[in-house]
């Protein structure tokens, strides 16, 4: 049995330049998919709840293709089977910015239509029997309520796609794990580099959380 | 008359839950309607601002058809108050802000203007002290006077009421009746559906039997609680009075 490296951190350290590097990257992809992801979210969630049955059959079409596929495969597939159709090449984190936006779209419409749903319908009918219409009702009662109600599971999707960037490292996008891979392949240090990698996802997240802890505090009290 | 309903059919699906309903509700008349649940009577309510569709027939609400597709439903819904058993009060905005939203977004008042009435509408609910407080805050009865305040605030022509008191401790709802009854005094036009045989006895001009999807018969609640026409209304009156 090979015996084990003793532990040396200075490896770690000399490493931080460039995995804070991927971090900068992993935090940049993850903030711009999941706004277009929420966007996407948004727009998909009400449209299951359309009574036009096209409408809701691309949304449930969506909803269901992307649920039922894994965020790799659909990374794979923007990266490279999406060019070799089109003729065009999409720049790495481009097509990581999309994987994360279309695959939390998924999701994260699925938490729009729960939230939206679960509003008393008695809302609505004080609503329209004072004279709002479906758009106004909609906005000024319905939506300020289910948005704080979304809050609790967006964190948690917000937190499961920061995560699921580490797997964009198989299109070659120089996130925080794809540093990581690069930095082991050059020292062979993997207790040390993974460790260092794992800290700085669990440090951009309980970040992320403290945020989205407060935000759901000061809407609470309102 | 305000109200008047032609013909009025209703159904879920198979289910008919209102029968050839015909009625008309004059200015400043208070009508109350009775009978046992699942009779049809919050249907029947709901039929008149359209919360409900109607399979059938018309309503017509100060000269507007509720079944013409031209007719403009939130204007006609802003002359119709609605009170509701659960008071459907928005939880996420304070008082004040439950008594301005639909004057400042459906009529354009300005916050100043709608604030204002609204004061007065909660001065003579008496909860001016509530104005900027949650509904969470409120007990059932305050609700439920916010809530008619609410709908005051559009200034309807008249004012429905679905089972106002049902949802409230016992204790709670003679304050609510109170103001159902002030308001009653200053010639809202009111139909209210209710269990209160009291109030129908004290405020109404007419009182509404309904059973089985239809009117049984209507009549001035002196006649109609003293010497039912029905069978079927003695045999409700016998069981709740």
């Amino acid at each position: 049995m090979a015996q084990g490296l003793d532990i040396d951190w200075t490896y770690a350290i000399d490493a931080i330049p460039l995995l804070l590097e991927g971090a900068k990257l992993t935090v940049v992809i993850t903030f711009f998919g999941l706004i277009i992801g929420f966007v996407i979210g948004v727009l998909t969630g009400l449209a299951r709840g359309s009574d036009n049955k096209l409408i809701k059959g691309i949304a449930t079409g969506y909803v269901e293709v992307i649920r039922g596929t894994p965020i790799m495969v659909q990374a794979l597939y923007i990266y490279f089977a999406i060019p070799q159709l089109l003729g065009v090449d999409i720049p790495s984190l481009n097509a990581s910015i999309a994987a994360i936006a279309i695959n939390s779209g998924a999701y994260i419409a699925e938490v729009v239509r729960g939230s939206v749903q679960s509003i008393d319908r008695g809302q609505v009918e004080a609503g329209r029997s004072l004279g709002l219409s479906r758009i106004q009702t909609f906005y000024h009662v319905v939506w300020p309520q289910a948005f704080k109600r979304m809050i609790p599971p967006l964190g948690n999707q917000f937190i499961i796609s920061l995560k699921d960037t580490s797997l964009l490292a198989v299109i070659g996008v120089g996130e925080l794990t794809r540093q990581g891979q690069i930095a082991v392949a050059n020292n062979f240090r993997a207790f040390e580099i993974w460790t260092a990698v794992g800290v700085i996802y669990l440090a951009i997240t309980l970040s992320l959380t403290f945020v989205l802890r407060r935000m759901e505090r000061r809407l609470n009290v309102r | 008359m305000i109200i008047q309903v032609r013909n009025l059919h209703k159904s879920f699906g198979s289910l008919e839950v209102l029968k050839e309903i015909n009625c008309t509700i004059e200015e400043r008349e208070v009508a109350c309607v009775i009978g046992p649940s699942g009779s049809g009577k919050s249907t029947f309510l709901r039929c008149l601002n359209l919360l409900e569709e109607i399979t059938r027939g018309n309503v017509i609400v100060n000269g507007n058809d509720l079944t013409d597709p031209q007719t403009d439903l939130n204007h006609v819904r802003t002359e119709v108050g609605m009170v509701f058993q659960q008071f459907n009060l928005f939880p996420h905005r304070t008082v004040m802000e439950n008594l301005t939203l639909a004057p400042m977004k459906v009529r354009k008042e300005s916050k100043e203007q709608a604030g204002e009435k609204a004061l007065q509408l909660l001065e003579k609910v008496g909860l001016q002290e509530k104005a900027d407080v949650y509904p969470d805050k409120l007990s059932g009865g305050q609700k439920q006077r916010v809530a008619i305040a609410r709908a005051l605030a559009m200034n309807p022509k008249v004012m429905l009421f679905d089972e106002p008191t049902s949802a409230l401790d016992p204790e709670l709802v003679g304050e609510v009746l109170a103001v159902m009854k002030d308001l009653a005094k200053e010639g809202m036009t009111m139909v209210v559906v209710t269990h209160e045989m009291g109030f129908a006895r004290e405020v109404a001009d007419r009182v509404i039997f309904m059973d089985q999807g239809k009117f049984v018969e209507e009549n001035t609640p002196a006649q109609l609680f003293t010497n039912p026409a029905h069978e079927r209304t003695r045999l409700f009156l016998n069981k709740i009075l």
